[in-house]
């Protein structure tokens, strides 16, 4: 009796073992590529959250990289504001009008500052302009580009006088009697005179790029590279009072 | 009407404030509000051309601190002529606009320089047309005619198509 059922047992396995030999390999297969779907999801949803992450990190970057680039900008401002020797106020450059017919930057200081017209305006460079226009919050600054600019000024190396000029190109000119230009070299800086009232003596304007020397006649001409880019300052100095003083010490570059 | 105008003289005037310094070429910027005035006075006519060339002046004088009025005026007499006289032109055909466009630019730069001499405006006339008003004349007649296009292709797109 034993031995027919193990005869039954025994032919049934025949039958059964590979079914649940494939049965077995089917469910094995199948959570192997449910495990790896699982993974592959896992993996996708991993990435996008790196790659958010990333995303995040590199505007922080960013961020910091401006916030670093101010904090050095305002750095700069606040030394040279400690050490010039006359009443300034900061203020920050709210639109440029690069057109050419006029160059001009508006500032986001006016009346209410008590900010007056013809002010110089600086930067730690040098000189920027001087305000023409004031609003009840806001100021118009004359760059030194503009075709209508003209300062006083002089060659530090060799005292030679002239008058920087703008130009309708947006570059600047020297302009001085041909009889004192005799040692002028290219590189030579040239900074503000002090005289005529509007602008405290000795802020840097430009360096000589060029000259342009026109023999016998009265007036010859240096072509200048600006000390400061005006394309690309964000805070400035207005000056309030004080324009009698001479400020070559606070300018590294003017000594 | 009014807020037409209000809208499209002022965006010109943001464009130009804002856009305008980085379609910077080579130091030459367009004038975004001629364009805007001579575009509109071609679709408008020239009492409305008129008025919006002056409002857009007027509010480029005053946002450069320029002298106040000189490009109300310039600017208002290109959108009156243009309006009047743009009738008989072919307007559409970009071989017109961009001559057109470079034209009015050097005619405006001309009387601007004009009236400017009456206050003693000490740029030289050579050098301002060399390097002012000529290219921007050139840059001011390419954009303007790229608006149109732009303008003629939104337009294209916003008519029902026939079935």
């Amino acid at each position: 009796m034993r031995g027919g059922a193990t005869g039954a047992s025994d032919a049934l396995a025949i039958i059964t073992t590979p079914v649940q030999t494939v049965l077995a390999r089917i469910n094995r297969a199948t959570l192997g590529v449910w495990g790896t779907y699982r993974d592959w999801k896992n993996v996708r949803a991993e990435n996008r959250r790196l790659r958010e992450e990333a995303q995040r990190l590199r505007v922080e970057a960013l961020r910091v990289t401006e916030t670093d680039a101010e904090n050095q900008r305002l750095r700069r401002l606040l030394v040279l504001k400690e050490s010039l020797p006359l009443e300034t106020l900061a203020g920050e450059i709210i639109a440029r009008e690069w057109g050419g017919w006029v160059r001009s930057l508006t500032v986001n200081r006016g009346r209410g500052d008590s900010v007056a017209r013809l002010s110089a305006v600086i930067a730690p460079d040098g000189l920027v302009g001087r305000v023409v226009d004031v609003r009840a919050t806001s100021s118009i600054v004359q760059v030194l580009t503009d075709p209508a600019s003209t300062v006083g000024a002089h060659i530090v190396r060799t005292r030679t006088p002239g008058i920087v000029e703008g130009e309708p190109r947006g570059t600047l000119r020297f302009k001085y009697m041909a009889r004192d230009g005799g040692g002028m070299q290219v590189g030579d800086l040239v900074v503000t005179s002090g005289l005529g009232g509007l602008f405290p003596g000795g802020i840097p304007i430009g360096r000589v790029r060029s000259i342009d020397d026109r023999g016998a006649a009265l007036f010859s001409y240096a072509q200048l590279t600006p000390a400061v880019d005006f394309a690309r300052i964000d805070e400035v100095l207005l000056l309030k009072g004080g324009v009698g003083r001479d400020v070559t010490a606070s300018f590294k570059d003017a000594s | 009407m009014r807020t037409f105008l209000a809208i499209a003289v002022l965006g010109g005037g943001v464009a130009h404030a804002t856009v305008g310094s980085a379609l910077r070429v080579a130091n030459v910027a367009p004038d975004i509000p001629l364009i805007v005035v001579v575009l509109l006075a071609l679709r408008r006519g020239p009492e409305f051309g008129c008025g919006a060339g002056f409002v857009a002046g007027l509010l480029q004088d005053a946002a450069t601190g320029g002298l106040l009025g000189v490009q109300a005026l310039t600017k208002a007499v290109v959108g009156f002529t243009i309006g009047a006289i743009g009738i008989h032109l072919r307007v559409s055909q970009p071989l017109v606009q961009v001559p057109g466009l470079v034209l009015l630019s050097i005619l405006e730069g001309l009387a601007r320089f004009w009236l400017l001499q009456l206050f003693h405006f000490p740029a030289p006339f050579g050098e301002l047309m060399t390097y002012v008003v000529l290219p921007q004349a050139l840059y001011n007649g390419f954009l303007g005619a790229a608006l149109v296009l732009a303008l003629a292709w939104a337009e294209r797109l916003k008519e029902p198509t026939a079935s």
